[in-house]
């Protein structure tokens, strides 16, 4: 327990200040690296100065995901979050180590301000974190980071705050006891120093967002321009999926145990816009069961599932989200052989689709799905986004989904 | 002590702490504003000025197998180029004198190359003369047809045995061929591009003629299609007593060829 006016405090807030400094630093290194429209390895370590890496899909997936930035129908990938969370530390790094050198010279209002303000970063990371548990369903290790440094911040705040109440107290019963020796009071600040510590703060936090949207490359001359659908026949048996108010005609290519059809999928949900699409559907699972272009299954058991999705009929959407749903365990059966994917086909939809999926009729079908992604010679790979026939490049499928649907579609993010 | 006092107090005894957190706050606010342009401006230059390809995606392509050797494609992009099939508006299939002359390949050598399609495709007996589909080559053709997996091209060969006119054989073997198209008409009607998949050749019995000892072992209509295709499993085409080299030529070879051209 730290004496009534230890630094102790003060010490610690200055390491969670500098620590969240450091991986918010790291979290918008990769962000802004990103803005190359190309993929970049991340950060994704709770040790301080690891090294990027290509694995890290917590990380990944909390960096594509809608929570990661905001104002990103205005600017390609949005300011990340990480910025702002930045500039606040860098503020707290500052303020901690004045109340460190000032020791108990430092005004009372300072503390108070602090032990207040210094719990912001702390309740805004159980927000996120609450979100990656709920939304996300993972957390990524740099966030970790980050909220880990905001309870040390948190921490250091409240034990001066305690500090504080204690000194009083103790000043108390010495007045008590003795009243006419002055204690040793702390100095008193006018009340202006509050609002122009809250004015720096501000500064500190947005000026680097402001900074960063003035600097950050112009993306529209690159949006749809990865190419797009020729003039084919559509086969009859390519799904329209049922959505609650469809206002953009768009074509999907996915792949029902693919990780990133998954998160994608999640995200337009997350972002309200799947709705706003009349999409039609075209299973394209990179299984080498039934996807001849393929040598060895990149996600085995995805032919069962995608025939799955074509025997269902109405439901076709409600077993789609389901495989992206159930998708780690369905991967984890696929990996095991065909009987065990089927068996949760089976279980969850019953005999009738689980027999229709086995049936020559259901391959036929998938096999014009497949064959229609042959005639548009798409990449072989998913998911593919193509609106009006004008192809999504995959880096707008990721950072960029809401900037270049605002551009290209903008009746979907209204 | 009065509030200048303690103003004064505050003023003259803090400035050190609070000069030097202001100082650090600065200065870290300054570097951090700086990398936040200086990335973003270094993310704008590789943008523009890419030092490095994006890597290259595979592309979804038609089925490539182990048979497409480099002469079995060689003479199906000439059979199927001079035949109309890979041509617009260009006439449709391809007679005896078309494949002798753009296959450029002997007789033995041609059905060589159909080797491997043994398991693939079917053959559809006919009966001498004729060129209807009974039930037993509607099934085999259906299941053919069906079974495309990753093929661009369906490829049907008419034949006709020695027996009658040349003239005779060529126009039956044509006919022949056409039963088969026609019945793959039925199966997709509302396909426009089927003439597009589907190429024809009739070599009457003037080229490539089928050798029994070989052929009759291939999945054919005469067979329970259950058991086509079995080693050594000899059927009699229709008509005939026993498969002969005069009955396995009454008939138009079926197969989804799974190379890219």
């Amino acid at each position: 327990m730290s004496a009534p006016n230890s630094k102790i405090p003060a010490a610690i807030a200055l390491v969670g200040s500098l620590l969240g400094v450091l991986f918010a630093t790291y979290s918008t290194l990769d962000y802004s690296n990103h803005l190359d429209r190309r993929l970049h390895d991340i950060h994704c370590s709770i040790i301080p100065g690891a090294p990027v890496t290509s694995a890290g899909d917590a990380c990944r997936a909390a960096m594509y995901s809608p929570y990661s930035a905001i104002l990103k129908e205005r600017f390609w990938g949005g300011i990340p979050i990480s910025l702002f969370a930045q500039g606040a530390f860098i503020f707290f790094v500052g303020f901690s180590l004045y109340l460190l050198l000032a020791g108990a010279r430092a005004p009372k209002q300072a503390l108070s301000f602090f032990g207040l303000i210094a719990l912001t970063p702390l309740a805004a990371s159980l927000t996120m974190l609450t979100i990656s548990l709920v939304k996300l369903g993972s957390v990524c290790t740099t966030c970790a980071g980050i909220y880990t440094s905001s309870t040390l911040l948190a921490l250091g705040a409240l034990l001066g705050l305690r500090n504080l109440r204690a000194a009083a107290s103790a000043d108390g019963q010495q007045a008590n006891m003795r009243p006419n020796v002055q204690s040793a009071e702390r100095p008193q600040v006018p009340m202006l120093f509050p609002l122009a510590w809250l004015l720096a703060l501000a500064v500190c936090t947005i000026v680097p967002a402001r900074v960063y949207a003035s600097s950050m490359p112009d993306h529209r001359p690159y949006l749809g321009t990865c190419g797009g659908l020729k003039n084919v026949r559509e086969p009859k048996s390519l799904l329209h999926l049922h959505t609650a108010e469809p206002v953009q005609q768009a074509t999907l290519f996915e792949d029902p145990l693919c990780p990133t059809c998954r998160a994608f999928h999640h995200r337009m949900l997350a972002e309200n816009m799947f709705d706003k699409l009349n999409p039609t559907m075209v299973m394209f699972p990179l299984d080498s069961e039934c996807n001849w272009m393929l040598e060895e299954p990149l996600h085995p058991g995805s032919c069962v599932v995608a025939r799955a999705v074509l025997c269902a009929g109405d439901n076709a959407r409600a077993v789609l989200e389901w495989a992206y749903d159930e998708q780690p365990a369905l991967t984890e059966a696929g990996k095991s052989g065909k009987t065990a994917i089927e068996g949760m086909v089976g279980a969850r939809w019953g005999d009738s689709i689980l027999q229709c999926s086995r049936s020559k009729d259901a391959q036929k079908k998938l096999n014009e799905h497949l064959h229609y992604a042959v005639d548009n010679g798409i990449d072989l790979s998913t998911p593919q986004v193509f609106l009006d026939g004008k192809r999504f490049c995959d880096e707008d499928t990721d950072i960029g989904l809401r900037y270049t649907m605002a551009q290209l579609a903008p009746q979907v993010v209204k | 002590m009065n509030a200048s006092a303690q103003n004064s107090n505050v003023s003259g005894s803090n400035w050190l702490p609070s000069s030097i957190a202001a100082g650090v706050t600065v200065a870290l606010l300054t570097a951090l504003t700086l990398s936040v342009r200086s990335n973003c401006v270094a993310a704008g230059e590789r943008l523009t000025t890419p030092d490095v390809a994006k890597p290259k995606v595979a592309t979804a392509e038609d089925a490539e197998a182990k048979y497409c050797t480099p002469q079995f494609k060689d003479v199906l992009q000439r059979v199927l180029h001079s035949c109309g099939l890979m041509n617009e508006n260009s006439r449709r299939g391809c007679k005896p004198a078309d494949v002798k002359t753009f296959a450029s390949i002997s007789d033995e050598d041609f059905n060589a190359l159909f080797r491997p399609l043994k398991d693939r495709g079917g053959v559809v007996l006919f009966e001498t003369g004729k060129d209807d589909l009974d039930e037993a080559a509607r099934k085999l053709i259906d299941e053919r047809w069906e079974d495309r997996r990753g093929a661009r091209y369906f490829l049907v060969v008419g034949r006709a045995s020695t027996t009658g006119s040349t003239e005779k054989n060529r126009a039956l073997s044509h006919r022949r061929a056409n039963s088969v198209l026609f019945r793959v008409k039925e199966l997709t009607p509302d396909d426009p591009d089927i003439e597009n998949k589907v190429g024809l050749l009739w070599l009457g019995s003037e080229f490539a003629q089928l050798d029994e000892k070989e052929f009759c072992a291939w999945p054919n209509s005469g067979a329970p299609t259950d058991q086509a295709g079995a080693q050594g499993d000899k059927v009699a085409a229709k008509g005939a007593e026993k498969c002969d080299d005069k009955a396995i030529n009454q008939s138009a070879f079926a197969s989804w060829v799974d190379c890219r051209l």
